[in-house]
């Protein structure tokens, strides 16, 4: 018997009582799966805490499940919808586009442009070869003929190609040309290659051009027993501004369009202006055919857009200064962004049902390992009763969804300081590549992955989940620690998520007296940080729960909330960086990267900001001579000595893992004030690089004093206040001695404080200090 | 502990700060200087040769912005030459190689044998034509039997018998029944296919010895026969007396001519027959199915016992049409075509060309029959000769003489190894030579700097810094220890030692990654651990290993 392994996904990951979600499994092994409901309290299974914890609770879809084996569809691509078939193109025709191979030496055949049937060998594509050159094919369904160009493609380079072929004598020609220019391509022009190649050869027979084949662009149609028609061949690199003709173009015209003049009206059946549609708030995912049958292609797997096409010359930055320049749309043989699976069940979150973090727990066979699935959701609170309420970073956990760091960077043990630890549920998400990549990855041609989604299972947004680089648990798993602490208090808490405030904005805090984040809201889109600003600027009061916080600016598209895209770049800790030119979001139109190179640095919001990382060691806060003053009395009152949070989930202490610092420099408001902060960090423990200017040595933990984490806080316009701990650690700190610790201590003291009604204590010392000793 | 008051001791740097599970201070080593490799390694320690070297043979130039005119062997989409373009990578400058030579060499022998009869000197031109004539047509049928003793790598020795009988049936077709020459290959075709049905039907029961007995068994059957047969000659040594092709008016010079021209058509005419089941689909089904894999490649669904009966159906007709031609040339048959040295001469011929060839059958052919025929003054010494050849070419030649190329490339490569294995340092700085073969000349330098970096770290493997590690794994560590821990992370994720949790917390194992794509890591050891701790501990130790082992 075939291993038993389950997965899934919910169509949304945010609901209210009254909604339905569905949720989506695939099953390996089994055709049943007991299903349970499940709320989650804590994750972190580390024997110094209180390990894993859940309430199974009633409802309707709890109970035999039928599941079945689903597929995804792996790559991006472009389709054309092609009724009235003007693409089967029987007499005459020529093909063109301007592309960017980045891996064509990858070793398997990718189609670029065409309408190819890979298993009944029919149609005809413009593609590159196994071994990386250029060739255009035809197929009569039974044999296939196919010409190619003289010279391998080189990876990285801008290319113009066109093929043609005439029915009347046979002759399929096949052009390949440079575009590259200074700017564009990985050489300069001092490499002395000749990439260009003109070949003619007669055909043996004419494509047959079946009226269901679909006509794709960056792969071509296969078939499976199992699973029916789905796509392959799929291409790697970038292609701007394809065209198809029904006759054979001449010398002079595929000239002058590779000098980029726009293509001849007559005989012109398709050109896909891939510039076209671009706005100041971003692109989507059609593009728009401006031939005379207006033929649009649709993004399958979101082809990337807003990069530089072949013309980008150096000068402009973003598709919003020279949309005409930013024709490049890049395709990714291992992206995905959604697994379509079909729905196999759904449910109405029952009205009873408290605002919390669930799951749905799918068993099946021993129910342990691959064979038991928590598939994660939140559930908010029809109407807000709380005073309390938990941001759930899940903008974050999409950023970091199924990273394969343990495995593919090199550069990770360096990092962490420690080997890797990976489970068996790790091992899987790396050998099955339907389950996508974060944004930590790259895909396998080398490009950054800036799109993540969680229309797929997320393996490391589970309860059990452990950072396997790391030896800790991380974000959603991490922010179950908070949860739990929440859950030992008698108050009532209710969630919302990054999701509900990007579409919301300000109006879903303001219920709320007092907010708290995850362990680490890394990633904020525009509306998250304003509604956060705007929540505190009225008042409301937030408790900043984590280290490395509203650090890169994000983008979700209004249609699909699922999918977030993040451009990494500039002097950054970043995993990639984008490429030059192409800074901006294809979602919104805004520049990608720190949200401190565009004048919001975290200090601004959180009074402080990322400084430093280490993985393998943590230490205690020691507090600082303001928490004497009798303004914050109330923070560390029942508190013991000065040395808090010595111990923790995460490597034996509240301070470490992410720092965040204290910093007037970057917008920490002056009033602001030092509770506590860490020190005697590692020497894993290095300065970020957004802060370097130039690298010298001593700048680790043992030797930079800026490296540590600060709690501070400061009190805000009408009665608001921030409070925040500035490290990631603090959050695995609370469940130890089952909650009853001092750091757990201190959070009752600010969240007691936050969450009551009227001014928070402190507001009368207000004089200049006038001290006798 | 007793202390040493002259041990070295280095002292925690956050010592003072708060947490107490991290120790104060540690006994340590002497300080060793990490330029001290970079000091003692001023030069190779062997002597160095300059590399380089001229090409001698021709590359096309690239066509660039010129519009290529490609054309092809009609009806196939093959080109009239395999050529493969890429980039110099020396001068980076586009070329065209011509991947695959053999057609030119095909179409420069077949000019040579056009107007061969027009070179030699004309005392030999007797001896030498007629010697040509058996030339192409045992080449012909040679290149039958490679169909089978090749492709489908099944040993049949019947080849000479099917070209035989089909010689002897229609030489006594043509006697008895005043049959003409251009009928005999017709009717040569249709008893070579009643023999291939005979000798497949066996062939998909037995095999290797077995088979090869049988078919030698039934070269034995014929040769007695006919030469027990008054029928077929028993009397006169052979059926004589067969129409032929060749006007009798003419002078003997122009006969012997016409007969080698007419056999050098059957020779090509084999060779097309060759090419049409060798190089297709057929072709690859029986190089796929060859004795003892058989069953694997049924079980990837190849259906390699119709493929055998096929090609055996084919080359048995192709044979017999041959023996037909051989009836004609001839003007009748001889015993001798089932005699078992004329079976074993053929094995020469196609081993000292080379099997699964055509050229070298034909050059293997070409070999036995001119010193047999060609040498016919020297006596039978020249059989001795032959046999010598062919000795050599099974003890010296994997792959006869057109396997010379690759086994003498395999053996530049394998001197090319031994030399660098003494010269060359395992994990130790490229030679130049070495250097060559490297594309990416920042990993020549890198490993230069892993010499020297590996060289310095093994001086600081000691007790002590192993003991540091047992007792805290993560944390900070004294010099020694960290220089060892950032040199182990960095490693490249091939093979890079990582941890599996069997059971969070209660048993870890160690494996190793793969450092490609979608491959899961692979285990290394069996044992378990019972904790983070010592898992990290038990990496270290296999790190600190493989370290001192290079």
């Amino acid at each position: 018997m075939a291993q038993i392994k389950i997965f899934g996904y919910t169509d949304k990951i945010s609901v209210k009582p009254g909604d339905d979600i569905a949720f989506h499994v695939t099953a390996d092994g089994t055709d049943t799966a007991d299903a349970q409901l499940v709320r989650l309290i804590h994750g972190d299974e580390h024997p110094d805490g209180p390990g894993f914890i859940e309430q199974a609770m009633d409802c309707p879809a709890n109970g035999d499940w039928d599941v079945k084996k689903q597929f995804t569809q792996v790559g991006s691509y472009l389709t054309v919808a092609d009724p009235d078939g003007h693409l089967r193109l029987d007499g005459s025709f020529s093909l063109f586009a301007f592309v960017h191979p980045t891996v064509p030496q990858w070793g398997t055949r990718q189609a670029i442009l065409g309408r190819w049937d890979i298993t009944s060998n029919e149609g005809y594509c413009l593609g590159i070869s196994q071994d990386g050159y250029l060739e255009f094919w035809v197929g009569d369904g039974t044999d296939m003929d196919y010409i190619r160009a003289e010279v391998p493609m080189l990876g990285n380079q801008w290319y113009f190609i066109a093929a043609s072929f005439d029915s009347n004598n046979g002759h399929a020609t096949l052009h390949q040309c440079s575009v590259s220019t200074r700017y564009n391509s990985r050489l300069g022009k001092v490499a002395p290659f000749d990439f260009e190649s003109h070949v003619r050869e007669t055909f043996r027979f004419r494509a047959k051009n079946s009226a269901d084949i679909p006509f794709v662009m960056a792969g071509s149609r296969d078939f499976h027993e199992l699973r029916g028609h789905f796509f392959g061949q799929a291409y790697c690199g970038k292609i701007d501004r394809p065209g198809i003709f029904e006759r054979v173009l001449l010398a002079e015209e595929l000239e002058s369009i590779k000098a980029g003049d726009a293509p001849p009206g007559s005989g012109m059946v398709c050109y896909w202006d891939t510039t076209a549609g671009y706005t100041d708030k971003g692109i989507g995912d059609e593009v728009i055919d401006v031939g005379p049958h207006r033929l649009n292609a649709a993004g399958l797997n979101r082809p990337n857009r807003a990069q530089t096409g072949w013309n980008w010359n150096g000068r402009n930055d973003s598709f919003r200064l020279a949309p005409e320049e930013y024709g490049g749309i890049d395709f990714h043989a291992d992206a995905v962004i959604d697994c379509k699976w079909d729905v196999i069940q759904t449910l109405r979150i029952p009205d009873e049902l408290k605002s919390g973090v669930y799951a749905m727990r799918l068993r099946a066979g021993d129910g342990a390992g691959l064979a038991e699935e928590y598939i994660v959701f939140f559930v908010r609170a029809k109407t807000p009763r709380a005073k309390i309420a938990m941001l759930i970073p899940t903008a974050s956990y999409l950023a970091y969804a199924n990273e394969h760091l343990s495995f593919d960077a090199q550069i990770v043990q360096s990092m962490t300081g420690q080997p890797p630890i990976v489970s068996e549920i790790d091992i899987e998400m790396y050998q099955n590549e339907e389950f996508g990549l974060s944004t930590y990855d790259s895909y396998l041609d080398g490009q950054g992955v800036n799109l993540s989604s969680y229309h797929r299972p997320i393996v490391n947004m589970r309860p059990k989940a452990r950072m396997s680089s790391m030896g800790i648990t991380w974000q959603f798993a991490a922010d179950l620690s908070i949860i739990g602490w929440l859950e030992s208090r008698n108050d009532d808490y209710e969630i919302i998520t990054d999701e509900d405030l990007h579409r919301e904005g300000v109006d879903c805090l303001k219920p709320y007296n007092c907010v708290l984040t995850g362990t680490h809201p890394e990633y904020t889109s525009e509306r998250m940080l304003d509604g956060l600003e705007d929540y505190v600027e009225d008042g409301g009061r937030l408790i900043y729960m984590g280290g490395n916080g509203f650090y890169w600016v994000v983008g979700f598209r209004d249609d699909e909330p699922w999918c977030m895209e993040v451009r990494k770049l500039d002097a950054a800790m970043c995993a990639w960086r984008a490429r030059p030119g192409e800074h901006y979001l294809q979602s919104t139109g805004e520049k990608g990267g720190l949200w401190r190179h565009r004048g919001r640095p975290p200090q601004k919001l959180a009074g402080v900001g990322f400084i430093s990382e280490g993985f393998e060691h943590c230490q205690p806060y020691r507090r600082m001579p303001d928490s004497y003053h009798r303004r914050i009395e109330w923070i560390t009152e029942g508190i013991e000595g000065e040395i808090i949070g010595d111990f923790g989930l995460a490597h034996g202490g509240a301070g470490g893992i992410e720092l965040d610092r204290y910093d007037l420099k970057l917008g920490t408001p002056p009033h602001a004030l030092i509770v506590a902060s860490s020190g005697g960090h590692t020497d894993n423990y290095v300065l970020v690089t957004e802060e370097l200017l130039y690298a010298y040595q001593g700048l680790s933990g043992t030797q930079d004093h800026r490296i540590r984490a600060d709690l501070v806080y400061f009190p805000a316009p009408n009665e608001g206040a921030v409070f925040s701990t500035g490290s990631i650690a603090f959050g695995q700190a609370l469940p130890v001695n089952n909650f009853d610790n001092n750091v757990s201590k201190l959070l009752h003291n600010v969240v007691n404080t936050f969450s009551s009604d009227g001014p928070i204590p402190g507001e009368r010392w207000v004089s200049r200090e006038r001290q006798w000793r | 502990m007793s202390e040493d008051p002259k041990q070295r001791r280095w002292r925690n740097p956050i010592a003072r700060w708060g947490r107490n599970d991290s120790p104060d201070e540690l006994p340590i080593q002497e300080w060793q200087d990490p330029l001290q490799p970079w000091r003692e390694n001023r030069a190779y320690k062997v002597r160095l040769f300059r590399i380089g070297h001229f090409r001698y043979y021709w590359k096309f130039r690239g066509h660039g912005s010129r519009l290529w005119h490609r054309t092809r062997w009609w009806p196939t989409r093959r080109r009239i030459l395999l050529l493969r373009g890429g980039y110099n990578p020396k001068t980076l400058r586009a070329e065209k190689t011509i991947s695959d030579k053999r057609p030119v060499y095909w179409i420069m022998a077949f000019a040579l044998m056009a107007i061969m009869p027009f070179l030699v000197p004309q005392n030999l031109t007797n001896t030498l034509l007629s010697a040509a004539a058996i030339f192409a047509i045992y080449a012909a049928i040679n290149l039958c039997w490679m169909l089978v003793i090749g492709t489908a790598g099944i040993y049949s020795l019947a080849t000479y018998s099917v070209v035989g009988a089909a010689a002897y049936g229609t030489a006594y077709l043509s006697i008895q029944f005043g049959m003409p020459w251009w009928s005999l290959p017709f009717f040569g075709t249709f008893i070579g296919l009643v023999f291939g049905v005979l000798i497949a039907i066996p062939a998909v029961r037995l095999d290797g010895f077995y088979y090869a007995l049988l078919t030698l068994g039934l070269n034995e059957l014929c040769r007695v026969y006919v030469l027990q047969s008054r029928t077929f000659g028993s009397a006169t040594g052979g059926l004589y007396g067969a129409e032929t092709y060749i006007p009798q008016q003419w002078s003997s010079e122009h006969q012997l001519m016409l007969g080698y021209y007419a056999s050098v058509v059957v020779m090509i005419m084999a060779l097309s027959l060759y090419r049409l089941v060798d190089g297709r689909r057929l072709g690859r089904i029986l190089r796929m199915a060859p004795e003892k894999r058989e069953a694997f490649a049924e079980a990837c669904g190849v259906n390699y016992r119709r493929a055998r009966i096929q090609v055996f159906l084919i080359s048995s007709t192709g044979l017999g049409a041959i023996g037909g031609f051989y009836a004609a040339h001839f003007r009748g048959a001889s015993p001798s075509l089932f005699g078992i040295e004329l079976v074993s001469l053929g094995l020469a011929m196609l081993v000292i060309g080379g099997m699964r060839r055509a050229e070298g059958v034909v050059l293997g052919t070409l070999i036995v029959v001119l010193v047999r025929d060609g040498l016919v003054t020297w006596g039978p010494i020249r059989l001795i000769l032959i046999g010598i050849i062919m000795l050599a070419a099974v003890l010296f030649l994997r792959g006869g003489l057109f396997g010379i190329k690759p086994q003498f490339r395999a053996w530049r490569d394998k001197k090319k190894s031994e030399n660098r294995s003494t010269r060359a340092e395992k994990g130790g700085e490229m030679l130049p030579e070495e250097s060559t073969e490297c594309r990416d000349k920042d990993q020549v330098y890198f490993r230069r700097f892993d010499k020297m970096q590996r060289d310095f770290l093994k001086t600081l493997v000691c007790d002590e810094v192993i003991e540091e590690h047992r007792r805290q794994p993560l944390g900070q560590h004294s010099e020694a220890l960290e220089r060892l821990l950032l040199y182990f992370r960095r490693q490249p994720q091939r093979d890079k030692y990582a941890i599996q949790a069997i059971e969070p917390f209660k048993a870890y194992r160690i494996v190793a990654l793969s450092g490609h794509r979608g491959v899961a890591p692979r285990e290394v050891e069996e044992k378990t651990y019972p904790s983070q701790a010592a898992a990290y501990h038990g990496v270290f130790l296999r790190r600190v290993q493989d370290l001192l082992e290079t």
